[in-house]
Protein backbone atom coordinates (compact mmCIF):
# COMPACT_ATOMS: atom_id res chain seq x y z
CA UNK A 1 0.00 0.00 0.00
CA UNK A 2 1.31 3.40 -1.10
CA UNK A 3 2.11 5.65 2.06
CA UNK A 4 1.41 9.09 0.66
CA UNK A 5 -2.46 7.71 -0.23
CA UNK A 6 -3.69 7.25 3.03
CA UNK A 7 -5.23 10.42 5.04
CA UNK A 8 -2.98 12.32 7.48
CA UNK A 9 -4.78 11.45 10.23
CA UNK A 10 -3.59 8.25 10.42
CA UNK A 11 -0.45 8.48 11.19
CA UNK A 12 -0.63 10.05 14.20
CA UNK A 13 -3.33 7.66 15.78
CA UNK A 14 -1.19 4.85 14.43
CA UNK A 15 1.47 6.49 16.41
CA UNK A 16 -0.55 7.01 19.47
CA UNK A 17 -1.04 3.29 19.52
CA UNK A 18 2.96 2.21 18.34
CA UNK A 19 4.05 4.32 21.18
CA UNK A 20 1.33 2.83 23.60
CA UNK A 21 2.22 -0.81 22.92
CA UNK A 22 6.28 0.42 23.58
CA UNK A 23 5.32 2.01 26.59
CA UNK A 24 3.37 -1.30 28.10
CA UNK A 25 6.85 -3.36 26.37
CA UNK A 26 9.60 -0.88 27.74
CA UNK A 27 8.38 -1.05 31.25
CA UNK A 28 8.25 -4.83 31.67
CA UNK A 29 11.72 -5.15 29.82
CA UNK A 30 13.04 -2.35 31.98
CA UNK A 31 14.08 -0.43 29.54
CA UNK A 32 13.71 3.67 28.63
CA UNK A 33 11.70 2.75 25.21
CA UNK A 34 13.45 5.39 22.60
CA UNK A 35 15.58 2.03 21.84
CA UNK A 36 12.05 0.87 20.10
CA UNK A 37 11.07 3.79 19.21
CA UNK A 38 13.65 5.46 17.10
CA UNK A 39 14.38 2.14 14.53
CA UNK A 40 10.28 0.82 14.79
CA UNK A 41 8.90 4.65 14.06
CA UNK A 42 12.10 5.13 11.51
CA UNK A 43 11.53 1.78 9.81
CA UNK A 44 7.36 1.79 9.52
CA UNK A 45 6.37 5.55 9.06
CA UNK A 46 6.90 7.81 6.14
CA UNK A 47 8.74 10.22 8.71
CA UNK A 48 12.15 11.32 8.02
CA UNK A 49 15.06 9.99 10.65
CA UNK A 50 15.62 13.57 11.71
CA UNK A 51 11.99 14.06 13.10
CA UNK A 52 11.62 10.45 14.48
CA UNK A 53 15.05 10.83 16.69
CA UNK A 54 13.93 14.62 17.83
CA UNK A 55 10.30 12.54 18.77
CA UNK A 56 12.39 9.75 19.83
CA UNK A 57 14.19 12.16 22.75
CA UNK A 58 11.34 13.50 23.83
CA UNK A 59 9.37 10.32 23.88
CA UNK A 60 12.36 9.46 26.17
CA UNK A 61 12.75 12.42 28.23
CA UNK A 62 8.56 12.64 28.74
CA UNK A 63 8.72 8.99 30.50
CA UNK A 64 11.59 9.51 32.65
CA UNK A 65 10.12 13.33 33.78
CA UNK A 66 7.20 11.21 35.01
CA UNK A 67 8.85 8.77 36.42
CA UNK A 68 11.30 10.93 38.32
CA UNK A 69 9.87 12.59 41.41
CA UNK A 70 8.75 9.07 42.61
CA UNK A 71 12.35 7.31 41.74
CA UNK A 72 14.20 10.13 43.96
CA UNK A 73 11.44 9.67 46.98
CA UNK A 74 12.34 5.77 47.39
CA UNK A 75 16.12 6.51 46.94
CA UNK A 76 16.62 5.00 43.92
CA UNK A 77 17.61 7.95 42.65
CA UNK A 78 20.38 9.61 43.94
CA UNK A 79 21.32 13.03 42.67
CA UNK A 80 24.72 12.91 44.04
CA UNK A 81 25.55 10.00 41.61
CA UNK A 82 23.52 11.93 38.68
CA UNK A 83 24.82 15.66 38.81
CA UNK A 84 28.53 14.59 37.36
CA UNK A 85 27.63 11.54 35.19
CA UNK A 86 24.68 14.15 33.78
CA UNK A 87 27.07 16.84 33.34
CA UNK A 88 29.27 15.31 30.58
CA UNK A 89 26.58 12.96 29.42
CA UNK A 90 24.94 16.22 28.49
CA UNK A 91 27.91 17.73 26.87
CA UNK A 92 28.21 14.40 24.88
CA UNK A 93 24.54 14.37 24.39
CA UNK A 94 24.51 17.87 22.67
CA UNK A 95 27.90 16.94 20.75
CA UNK A 96 25.64 14.19 19.43
CA UNK A 97 22.63 15.84 18.29
CA UNK A 98 25.16 18.28 16.44
CA UNK A 99 26.55 15.87 14.71
CA UNK A 100 23.18 13.20 14.76
CA UNK A 101 21.31 16.20 12.44
CA UNK A 102 24.93 16.92 10.05
CA UNK A 103 25.05 12.59 8.60
CA UNK A 104 23.56 11.45 5.64
CA UNK A 105 20.53 9.34 6.53
CA UNK A 106 21.69 6.14 4.86
CA UNK A 107 24.75 6.36 7.09
CA UNK A 108 22.50 7.14 10.06
CA UNK A 109 19.71 4.07 9.45
CA UNK A 110 22.86 1.51 8.87
CA UNK A 111 24.58 2.59 11.93
CA UNK A 112 20.71 2.46 14.01
CA UNK A 113 20.81 -0.65 12.52
CA UNK A 114 24.06 -2.07 14.03
CA UNK A 115 23.36 0.08 17.15
CA UNK A 116 20.10 -1.62 18.22
CA UNK A 117 21.14 -5.11 16.96
CA UNK A 118 24.02 -4.71 19.27
CA UNK A 119 22.26 -3.40 21.95
CA UNK A 120 19.88 -6.21 21.45
CA UNK A 121 23.05 -8.57 21.81
CA UNK A 122 23.99 -6.82 25.04
CA UNK A 123 20.62 -7.14 26.85
CA UNK A 124 20.68 -11.26 26.52
CA UNK A 125 23.89 -11.40 27.27
CA UNK A 126 24.31 -8.85 30.12
CA UNK A 127 23.58 -10.03 33.81
CA UNK A 128 23.24 -7.68 36.82
CA UNK A 129 25.55 -7.74 39.94
CA UNK A 130 25.25 -6.22 43.20
CA UNK A 131 28.60 -6.52 44.96
CA UNK A 132 28.44 -4.99 48.54
CA UNK A 133 32.77 -4.67 49.26
CA UNK A 134 33.24 -1.98 46.87
CA UNK A 135 35.63 0.28 47.92
CA UNK A 136 35.43 3.86 46.33
CA UNK A 137 38.15 5.05 44.23
CA UNK A 138 39.67 8.48 44.50
CA UNK A 139 37.85 10.54 42.29
CA UNK A 140 34.33 8.55 43.41
CA UNK A 141 35.22 9.76 47.15
CA UNK A 142 36.24 13.68 46.43
CA UNK A 143 32.73 13.44 44.33
CA UNK A 144 30.77 11.38 47.55
CA UNK A 145 29.74 9.50 45.26
CA UNK A 146 27.21 7.34 47.81
CA UNK A 147 24.48 6.69 49.82
CA UNK A 148 21.73 4.41 51.03
CA UNK A 149 19.14 2.50 50.09
CA UNK A 150 16.25 0.57 51.77
CA UNK A 151 15.47 -2.44 49.61
CA UNK A 152 11.60 -2.82 50.37
CA UNK A 153 11.78 -6.49 48.50
CA UNK A 154 14.87 -8.02 50.34
CA UNK A 155 14.07 -5.54 53.21
CA UNK A 156 16.98 -4.39 54.12
CA UNK A 157 19.30 -1.35 53.72
CA UNK A 158 22.28 -0.91 51.80
CA UNK A 159 24.98 1.80 51.97
CA UNK A 160 26.93 1.60 48.31
CA UNK A 161 29.29 3.58 46.66
CA UNK A 162 30.96 3.26 43.44
CA UNK A 163 34.38 2.73 41.89
CA UNK A 164 35.97 3.29 38.33
CA UNK A 165 34.53 6.76 38.29
CA UNK A 166 36.78 8.25 35.64
CA UNK A 167 35.69 5.53 33.57
CA UNK A 168 32.24 5.68 34.21
CA UNK A 169 32.72 9.52 33.51
CA UNK A 170 34.18 8.33 29.94
CA UNK A 171 31.09 5.90 29.51
CA UNK A 172 28.47 8.43 29.78
CA UNK A 173 30.55 11.16 27.87
CA UNK A 174 30.04 8.14 25.17
CA UNK A 175 26.80 6.99 25.99
CA UNK A 176 25.20 10.48 25.97
CA UNK A 177 27.06 10.84 22.41
CA UNK A 178 25.46 8.01 20.84
CA UNK A 179 22.30 9.35 22.45
CA UNK A 180 21.92 12.59 20.83
CA UNK A 181 23.03 10.90 17.37
CA UNK A 182 20.09 8.34 17.18
CA UNK A 183 17.42 10.07 19.35
CA UNK A 184 17.85 7.62 22.19
CA UNK A 185 17.81 7.74 26.30
CA UNK A 186 20.12 5.12 25.94
CA UNK A 187 19.34 3.94 29.79
CA UNK A 188 20.06 0.19 27.86
CA UNK A 189 23.77 1.34 28.46
CA UNK A 190 23.01 3.78 31.80
CA UNK A 191 22.01 1.01 33.69
CA UNK A 192 25.04 -1.63 32.40
CA UNK A 193 27.74 1.18 32.99
CA UNK A 194 25.96 2.27 36.60
CA UNK A 195 25.93 -1.60 37.75
CA UNK A 196 28.51 -3.21 36.43
CA UNK A 197 31.22 -0.89 36.06
CA UNK A 198 31.03 1.68 38.41
CA UNK A 199 29.24 -1.43 40.97
CA UNK A 200 25.84 1.21 42.22
CA UNK A 201 23.27 -1.63 43.22
CA UNK A 202 20.62 -2.48 40.52
CA UNK A 203 17.62 -0.68 41.88
CA UNK A 204 20.09 3.02 42.33
CA UNK A 205 21.64 1.79 38.51
CA UNK A 206 18.01 1.63 37.07
CA UNK A 207 16.58 4.77 39.63
CA UNK A 208 19.59 6.82 38.76
CA UNK A 209 19.29 6.11 34.58
CA UNK A 210 15.83 7.43 34.54
CA UNK A 211 17.03 10.66 36.09
CA UNK A 212 19.79 10.57 34.23
CA UNK A 213 18.18 10.26 30.48
CA UNK A 214 15.45 13.29 31.75
CA UNK A 215 18.71 15.72 32.33
CA UNK A 216 21.19 14.41 29.50
CA UNK A 217 17.91 14.42 26.99
CA UNK A 218 17.16 18.07 27.80
CA UNK A 219 20.41 19.20 26.51
CA UNK A 220 20.06 17.40 22.91
CA UNK A 221 15.96 18.02 22.91
CA UNK A 222 16.99 21.79 22.62
CA UNK A 223 19.68 21.06 19.68
CA UNK A 224 16.59 19.21 17.95
CA UNK A 225 14.33 21.99 18.65
CA UNK A 226 16.53 25.05 17.21
CA UNK A 227 16.74 22.78 14.26
CA UNK A 228 13.20 22.72 13.68
CA UNK A 229 13.29 18.72 14.12
CA UNK A 230 10.48 18.43 16.77
CA UNK A 231 7.18 18.37 14.61
CA UNK A 232 4.33 18.73 17.48
CA UNK A 233 1.82 15.88 14.92
CA UNK A 234 4.91 13.35 15.50
CA UNK A 235 5.85 14.25 19.21
CA UNK A 236 2.93 14.68 21.31
CA UNK A 237 0.76 11.51 20.32
CA UNK A 238 4.16 9.91 21.11
CA UNK A 239 4.75 11.27 24.57
CA UNK A 240 0.83 10.85 24.90
CA UNK A 241 1.06 7.08 24.41
CA UNK A 242 4.19 6.32 26.35
CA UNK A 243 2.55 7.86 29.05
CA UNK A 244 -0.31 5.41 28.86
CA UNK A 245 1.26 2.69 28.21
CA UNK A 246 3.86 3.18 30.69
CA UNK A 247 1.22 3.39 33.33
CA UNK A 248 -0.50 -0.16 31.89
CA UNK A 249 2.55 -1.58 32.10
CA UNK A 250 3.46 -0.66 35.64
CA UNK A 251 -0.01 -2.58 36.48
CA UNK A 252 1.25 -5.54 34.61
CA UNK A 253 4.73 -5.84 35.67
CA UNK A 254 3.73 -8.11 38.76
CA UNK A 255 1.64 -10.34 36.83
CA UNK A 256 3.78 -10.78 33.30
CA UNK A 257 6.55 -13.13 33.28
CA UNK A 258 9.83 -11.53 33.13
CA UNK A 259 11.82 -13.90 30.66
CA UNK A 260 8.83 -13.80 28.03
CA UNK A 261 9.14 -10.25 28.02
CA UNK A 262 12.64 -9.96 28.26
CA UNK A 263 12.76 -12.64 24.94
CA UNK A 264 9.98 -9.85 23.12
CA UNK A 265 11.92 -7.21 23.42
CA UNK A 266 15.40 -9.01 22.02
CA UNK A 267 13.21 -10.43 18.95
CA UNK A 268 11.47 -6.82 18.23
CA UNK A 269 14.77 -5.35 18.76
CA UNK A 270 16.48 -7.76 16.59
CA UNK A 271 13.53 -7.41 13.63
CA UNK A 272 13.62 -3.84 14.13
CA UNK A 273 17.50 -3.09 13.77
CA UNK A 274 17.78 -5.17 10.77
CA UNK A 275 14.59 -3.22 8.82
CA UNK A 276 16.71 -0.15 9.68
CA UNK A 277 19.72 -1.63 8.57
CA UNK A 278 18.17 -3.01 5.36
CA UNK A 279 16.79 0.85 4.72
CA UNK A 280 20.54 2.07 5.35
CA UNK A 281 22.45 -0.23 2.44
CA UNK A 282 19.23 -0.02 -0.03
CA UNK A 283 18.24 -3.56 0.47
CA UNK A 284 14.55 -2.78 1.92
CA UNK A 285 13.50 0.50 1.27
CA UNK B 1 22.19 10.21 53.94
CA UNK B 2 22.51 13.31 55.56
CA UNK B 3 19.42 15.90 56.70
CA UNK B 4 20.56 18.52 53.80
CA UNK B 5 20.23 15.35 51.49
CA UNK B 6 17.24 14.17 52.02
CA UNK B 7 15.85 18.13 51.80
CA UNK B 8 17.53 18.90 48.82
CA UNK B 9 16.13 15.36 47.09
CA UNK B 10 12.96 15.87 48.42
CA UNK B 11 13.05 19.84 46.80
CA UNK B 12 14.16 18.75 43.31
CA UNK B 13 11.66 16.07 43.53
CA UNK B 14 8.56 18.14 44.62
CA UNK B 15 9.56 21.17 41.01
CA UNK B 16 10.20 18.15 39.11
CA UNK B 17 6.66 16.43 39.96
CA UNK B 18 5.00 20.19 39.52
CA UNK B 19 6.77 21.14 36.45
CA UNK B 20 6.77 18.21 34.37
CA UNK B 21 2.69 17.64 35.66
CA UNK B 22 2.40 21.27 34.57
CA UNK B 23 4.36 20.80 31.15
CA UNK B 24 2.24 17.83 30.61
CA UNK B 25 -1.02 19.45 30.86
CA UNK B 26 -0.17 21.71 28.52
CA UNK B 27 1.38 19.55 25.81
CA UNK B 28 -2.02 18.61 25.78
CA UNK B 29 -4.28 21.38 26.11
CA UNK B 30 -2.27 22.57 23.07
CA UNK B 31 -2.30 19.64 21.24
CA UNK B 32 -6.52 19.12 21.47
CA UNK B 33 -6.24 23.17 20.39
CA UNK B 34 -3.49 22.42 17.58
CA UNK B 35 -6.09 18.89 16.28
CA UNK B 36 -9.42 20.42 17.15
CA UNK B 37 -8.59 23.51 14.62
CA UNK B 38 -9.03 25.87 17.34
CA UNK B 39 -6.42 27.76 16.22
CA UNK B 40 -5.35 28.62 12.56
CA UNK B 41 -1.99 26.54 11.72
CA UNK B 42 0.99 27.76 10.44
CA UNK B 43 1.79 24.81 8.26
CA UNK B 44 -1.81 22.94 8.06
CA UNK B 45 -1.68 19.06 9.09
CA UNK B 46 -2.92 17.87 5.96
CA UNK B 47 -0.05 19.68 3.99
CA UNK B 48 2.73 17.82 6.40
CA UNK B 49 2.28 14.48 4.65
CA UNK B 50 4.34 16.17 1.48
CA UNK B 51 7.17 17.62 3.56
CA UNK B 52 7.54 15.29 6.64
CA UNK B 53 9.90 12.64 4.86
CA UNK B 54 12.48 15.34 3.70
CA UNK B 55 15.12 15.97 6.20
CA UNK B 56 14.54 18.41 8.71
CA UNK B 57 17.06 21.60 6.00
CA UNK B 58 14.69 20.45 3.44
CA UNK B 59 11.50 20.89 5.07
CA UNK B 60 12.48 24.39 6.58
CA UNK B 61 13.41 25.91 3.61
CA UNK B 62 10.33 24.48 1.41
CA UNK B 63 7.57 25.14 4.51
CA UNK B 64 9.61 28.25 6.18
CA UNK B 65 8.84 26.75 9.28
CA UNK B 66 10.04 28.90 12.31
CA UNK B 67 12.74 27.39 13.73
CA UNK B 68 15.23 28.55 16.38
CA UNK B 69 13.83 30.62 18.77
CA UNK B 70 11.47 32.21 15.60
CA UNK B 71 8.52 30.03 17.44
CA UNK B 72 8.21 32.50 19.74
CA UNK B 73 6.44 35.65 17.51
CA UNK B 74 4.37 33.02 16.06
CA UNK B 75 2.41 31.32 19.12
CA UNK B 76 -1.17 32.34 17.94
CA UNK B 77 -0.39 29.62 15.24
CA UNK B 78 -1.86 26.15 17.09
CA UNK B 79 1.32 24.20 15.23
CA UNK B 80 3.54 26.85 16.90
CA UNK B 81 1.56 27.05 19.93
CA UNK B 82 2.21 23.14 20.63
CA UNK B 83 6.03 23.43 19.43
CA UNK B 84 6.27 25.82 22.55
CA UNK B 85 4.59 23.41 24.89
CA UNK B 86 6.84 20.74 23.81
CA UNK B 87 9.76 23.18 24.84
CA UNK B 88 8.36 23.75 28.22
CA UNK B 89 9.33 19.89 28.48
CA UNK B 90 12.38 20.67 27.56
CA UNK B 91 12.92 23.22 30.64
CA UNK B 92 11.16 21.09 33.17
CA UNK B 93 15.44 20.08 34.18
CA UNK B 94 16.55 23.69 34.06
CA UNK B 95 14.03 24.96 36.37
CA UNK B 96 14.68 22.08 38.38
CA UNK B 97 18.74 22.87 38.78
CA UNK B 98 17.97 26.16 39.03
CA UNK B 99 15.84 25.72 42.16
CA UNK B 100 18.41 23.47 44.26
CA UNK B 101 21.13 26.01 42.99
CA UNK B 102 20.60 28.54 45.95
CA UNK B 103 19.79 25.56 48.44
CA UNK B 104 23.54 24.05 47.70
CA UNK B 105 25.02 27.93 47.96
CA UNK B 106 23.07 28.15 51.01
CA UNK B 107 24.67 24.73 52.36
CA UNK B 108 28.33 25.78 51.03
CA UNK B 109 28.08 22.74 48.83
CA UNK B 110 30.44 23.92 46.67
CA UNK B 111 31.12 20.91 44.97
CA UNK B 112 27.40 20.83 43.91
CA UNK B 113 27.37 24.20 43.29
CA UNK B 114 29.70 23.86 40.28
CA UNK B 115 28.21 21.08 39.14
CA UNK B 116 24.86 22.13 38.83
CA UNK B 117 25.88 25.47 37.57
CA UNK B 118 27.98 23.86 34.89
CA UNK B 119 25.12 21.82 34.15
CA UNK B 120 22.77 24.65 33.32
CA UNK B 121 25.30 26.91 31.61
CA UNK B 122 25.69 23.68 29.55
CA UNK B 123 21.91 23.15 28.88
CA UNK B 124 21.70 27.33 28.32
CA UNK B 125 24.31 26.95 25.18
CA UNK B 126 22.27 24.02 23.84
CA UNK B 127 18.99 25.99 24.36
CA UNK B 128 20.61 29.25 23.04
CA UNK B 129 21.46 27.81 19.72
CA UNK B 130 24.93 29.40 19.83
CA UNK B 131 26.68 26.19 18.90
CA UNK B 132 23.74 24.70 16.26
CA UNK B 133 23.74 26.84 13.41
CA UNK B 134 21.18 25.31 10.78
CA UNK B 135 23.34 22.31 8.98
Amino acid sequence: MDAAALPWWIWPIALFAVSFAIGIVAVLAGVGGGVLFVPIVGGLFPFHLDFVRGAGLMFALAGTLAAGPPLLRAGMASLRLVMPLALVGSIGSFAGALVGLSLRVELLQTLLGILIVGIAILIWRTRAADRADIEADALGAFLRLEGEFVDPAAGMKIDWRTHRTLLGLGAFAAIGFIGGIFGLGAGFANVPALNLLMSAPLKVAVGSSGLLISVINSSAAWVYLERGALLPLIVVPAILGVMLGSRLGARLLGSTPAPVVRLLLIVVMLLAGLRALSRGLGVWA
Amino acid sequence: MTAHERALRELYARWLDRASKAGFALCLCAFIVYAGGLLPSYLPASELPRYWGLPVSRFIALTNMPHGWGWMRFLGYGDVLNLGTVALLALVTPVCYARVLPRLFAERDWLQVALAAAQLLVLAVAASGLLAAPG
